[in-house]
């Protein structure tokens, strides 16, 4: 058995790496699926803190890599369903710490006991960058619809493209539908067009978010959040249960609505 | 309503904008061409060319343009004659 191995990543800062991750690892966890998700954000540890787990951590990914511990010890099992598991970055170590040698044989070894293994890829494309992609096959690009999140995620795509990843797919966030009516904000489409990568998913911008990390329970535990159904949607498509409606712009009025109710 | 009252004095959507920014500035940021890459762009095409026809190998340019919206890459070959039956290989 070989489990997919996909990072998550986007160039710039803040754009929703991490709450991607952790609703994405939360979503396939609940299908039952096998799920590891890595933080690799080696000194500004946060998928900890999103999945609500920072007081349990003893050891972490750098432990592994030098062989402090057995990965067992450092993977964090989630409060809620017993097939999640998390590595927490280390919080008082500098990126060089690994290399992305050691991540590729790490994310391998993970691969053939996980369904999932998901990376939560730093911001920025120096060495933290590298190591996070070196043992991805699959990419999942964040970006929201303002031209910086745009310009670092193109940059992003260049290098990935470069790297050889297999599978690259654009995740547009925060997107404001009724600021893209207005036409104040680029669209999905323009995104798109701009960007040249598949879709994979659009998330509407939402308070529910900040909520939830506030709590440490990813969105998806709740049933009626907007922001979360679009994040089920993301983690079914990555599972290739294709043909599911994209969401964003079209999934508003009355059609949109049957769409919803028919897909959750 | 101060949408509206924008658009009626000639403002374009601050959404187009962007988009026509980011269309040129992603443009700039990709063309990371270097003096080799070309190189190897202008013997491909001579490769592929002289299967069809004979060209003059040393007067073939390859530029790379930038235009108000596009790039584009222009190329100057001169050709001496096309081989006869060369719609056939």
């Amino acid at each position: 058995m070989a489990g997919k191995t996909i990072v998550v990543t986007s160039g710039k800062g803040g754009v929703g790496k991490t709450t991607t991750v952790a609703n994405l690892g939360t979503t396939l966890a609940k299908k039952k699926y096998s799920v590891v998700m890595i933080d690799t954000d080696i000194g500004l540890r946060n998928l900890d803190v999103v999945m609500g787990l920072e007081n349990r951590i003893v050891y972490n990914l750098v432990d592994i890599i030098e062989g402090k511990c057995r990965k067992e010890q450092a993977m964090i099992r989630d409060r809620k369903i017993p097939n999640l598991f998390m590595i927490p970055a280390a919080q008082t170590r500098e990126k060089n710490s690994i290399t992305p040698e050691q991540m590729k044989e790490l994310c391998s070894t993970l691969a053939a006991e996980f369904d999932y293994v998901m990376i939560d890829c730093p911001a920025g494309i120096e060495q933290g960058f590298k190591n996070a992609i070196a043992g991805a096959e699959t990419a999942l690009v964040v970006t929201t619809p303002e031209v910086s999140a745009i310009r670092d995620a193109d940059r992003v795509i260049g290098l990935l493209e470069a790297a050889m990843l297999k599978h690259i797919s654009l995740i547009i966030n925060r997107l404001n539908a009724k600021m893209v009516k207005k036409g104040d904000m680029m669209s999905t489409e323009d995104i798109i067009s701009l960007l040249s990568v598949p879709l994979l998913g659009v998330v509407p911008e939402s308070d529910e978010v900040v909520v939830s990390t506030n709590r440490g329970v990813p969105l998806v535990h709740d049933r009626s959040s907007k922001a979360g159904a679009a994040f089920r949607r993301m983690a079914a498509r990555l599972n290739g249960e294709e043909n599911l409606p994209l969401d964003g712009d079209g999934s508003h009025g009355f059609f949109g609505r049957m769409k919803r109710l028919i897909w959750n | 309503m101060l949408g509206i009252l924008r658009r009626l004095l000639g403002d374009r959507p601050s959404g187009q904008i962007a988009r026509k920014r980011m269309q040129f500035v992603l443009m700039h940021d990709r063309v990371d061409i270097t003096p080799d890459m070309l190189e190897a762009v202008k013997n491909d095409i001579i490769k592929v060319l002289s299967r069809y026809m004979e060209i003059d190998n040393r007067s073939i340019k390859v530029d790379l343009e930038q235009g108000k919206d596009f790039m584009a890459l222009i190329s100057n070959v001169q050709v001496k004659r096309v081989y006869r039956h060369a719609s056939s290989i």
